[in-house]
């Protein structure tokens, strides 16, 4: 199987020849960046850039996917947020304490939404990526969902709060929100994306599970008809409490934290939706070695979790050799369970 | 094809080179035949890049007291040929913030204390051990030796001698005086050090938008 044929039949939890090294989010760091010179911030702004170095995910850690957009502010930028674009070792933001949108009749989709340079620096840098690579790995695009775009919109306190003081307002702002969300992934889509990470960040830390019922398991429901891509939902943080309802979205597969057990997590998913992620971050990709890596990518498989990789968008000086690490385990856990999966 | 290849663990990163181009230098072990090596190394491939890399090499011996492994302008290694890791880590940072238009030259291992408000020195005992000498007297100046000298162990991962708490020496049990004067000037503020490696770590972290300072 190619990489592509790999991911799209893990998506659909069909069988593969071995598990899928899959990033729905950026696998970007300071040296591959040096390596084909596409720093930060340009990388985040420029398309030739941007596709450079989602390129290397594939050509020099050996994923089986190439995921070009690295952070979660594309399309706030292009709905007119302020932006912090940083510097080439750290990651650009929206200046949430400066929100552009009070009400719900503040949501409008400005008439340049696609075209903005920070937009189209995604679709442009997808149309190259599935012209060199589209045969080999697969494509994967991110749109954000309702419930992120309200943090950056509205600011993280104002919207938390309005969701407590009138549900019915809220709802009708994420249901707004849900249009750029839409039209984003189906540009990404045109341009050539196999399957669109879509991260809403209904924390574990801020929002309950019942709350991502309420507010959310309706609306992804919606998303997963509207966009003909298998859809990754990203959520940080610990999700068991809301998985089971994750698993009814219809969403092809759930980008999860290394918080949640993998063993639990299969659990409670119960073959509802395929997981991938799950490899911690701050703790074993930036700070300790291939040798702890590869223990937690064991963990995944022994669990039979559906596609291995980062939980999240990686720290930007994370180093290769642990990155590296993860495509080499999963073939050694196959090798030495050659039992197809 | 890939580009990289597999050249040791890395063990300390400068994201943005202050002197060139913003580049990335990253230091990687490796075991030599002689005890480990390390590694100067950046992916970058600028025009430059490699002096760049040569001359934090040539920092690291000057500064740090390290030796070039021969035939190879890039790789260094304590002539004791222990690893003396973390204390390699450090010289790194040092030879990296160093400034390319200033000769290199190693650092005095007396130095001025603020806080004692007194030249501090440290002297060679031989056999790797060393102890702080200081102008101040008193329980005030002792307890400022005793701190700095902890500081001195923490950053070079020293020893305590048993029968004293004034001594202390390098498990190898060999003079490293260039990197004791290196480490001298940041045991004076090792706090200040740590934080500043806490900052280089939680840097480049994506956070979810709800963690994020606003």
């Amino acid at each position: 199987m190619t990489g592509r044929e790999r991911v799209l039949a893990a998506f659909r939890r069909e069988p593969v020849d071995r598990t899928p090294v899959c990033n729905p989010t950026s696998v970007a760091t300071v040296e591959l960046m040096d390596l084909v010179d596409a720093p930060f911030p340009e990388a985040n702004r420029d398309p030739e850039m941007m596709a450079r170095l989602a390129a290397t995910g594939y050509t020099e850690l050996g994923f089986d996917t190439i995921m070009p957009v690295f952070t979660i502010i594309q399309e706030s930028s292009a709905l007119g947020c302020k932006m912090q674009w940083e510097q080439k070792d750290n990651w650009p933001t929206v200046r949430m304490r400066e929100p552009i949108w009070v009400e719900p009749e503040d949501v409008k989709l400005p008439p340049d939404f696609l075209t903005h340079k920070d937009t189209r620096c995604v679709t442009d840098a997808i149309k190259i990526l599935k012209k060199q690579y589209g045969d080999e790995v697969a494509i994967i695009g991110k749109t954000m969902g309702p419930w992120t775009l309200g943090y950056h919109c509205f600011g993280v306190e104002p919207f938390l709060l309005m969701s407590l003081d009138n549900p019915g307002k809220t709802k009708l702002c994420l249901d707004r929100m849900k249009e750029a969300t839409i039209e984003y992934g189906m540009a990404q889509i045109e341009a050539g994306a196999d399957a669109l990470t879509l991260p809403d960040h209904a924390t574990g830390d801020l929002v309950s599970g019942e709350y991502y019922k309420e507010f959310l398991l309706d609306l992804h429901i919606e998303l997963v008809e509207k966009l003909p891509v298998p859809l990754i939902l990203h959520i940080c943080g610990r999700t068991l409490d809301r998985m089971d309802y994750i698993a009814q979205s219809g969403m092809a597969a759930f980008h999860y934290d290394s918080k949640n057990p993998p063993s639990e997590a299969m659990e409670v998913v119960d073959n509802r939706i395929a997981l991938v992620g799950n490899i911690n971050n701050p703790e074993t990709l930036f700070s300790k070695g291939p040798e702890e890596v590869r223990q937690e990518v064991y963990q995944n498989l022994d669990a039979k979790v559906n596609l291995v990789g980062p939980e999240c968008a990686i720290p930007l000086q994370t180093s290769i050799e642990n990155l590296k690490e993860i495509p080499k385990a999963v073939k050694d856990w196959h090798r030495d369970h050659s039992t197809p999966n | 094809m890939s580009l990289t290849t597999d050249i040791g663990r890395r063990i300390e990163l400068v994201s943005m080179d202050a002197h060139f181009h913003e580049i990335s230098i990253a230091l990687y072990r490796q075991e030599g035949t002689n005890g480990p090596e390390y590694l100067i190394h950046t992916y970058s491939q600028l025009d430059g890049a490699g002096k760049r890399v040569e001359f934090v090499a040539r920092a690291m011996v000057a500064l740090g007291g390290m030796e070039a492994v021969a035939g190879d302008t890039r790789r260094v290694r304590f002539p004791c040929g222990n690893p003396h890791q973390f204390a390699c880590r450090r010289i790194f940072l040092e030879a990296c913030k160093w400034d390319p238009a200033v000769g290199l030259e190693s650092r005095p291992l007396t130095i001025f204390d603020k806080k004692s408000d007194g030249d501090l020195s440290v002297v060679s005992l031989g056999d790797g051990a060393y102890r702080i000498t200081g102008d101040a007297e008193g329980d005030k100046a002792a307890k400022r030796r005793s701190a700095i000298g902890a500081g001195l162990v923490k950053l070079g991962e020293m020893e305590w001698a048993e029968e004293t708490e004034e001594r202390f020496s390098f498990p190898c049990r060999q003079a490293h005086d260039k990197l004791v004067g290196l480490l001298l000037i940041r045991a004076l503020n090792v706090r200040g050090v740590e934080r500043e490696q806490q900052m280089a770590a939680a840097r480049g972290q994506l956070l979810a938008p709800s963690a994020q300072k606003q």
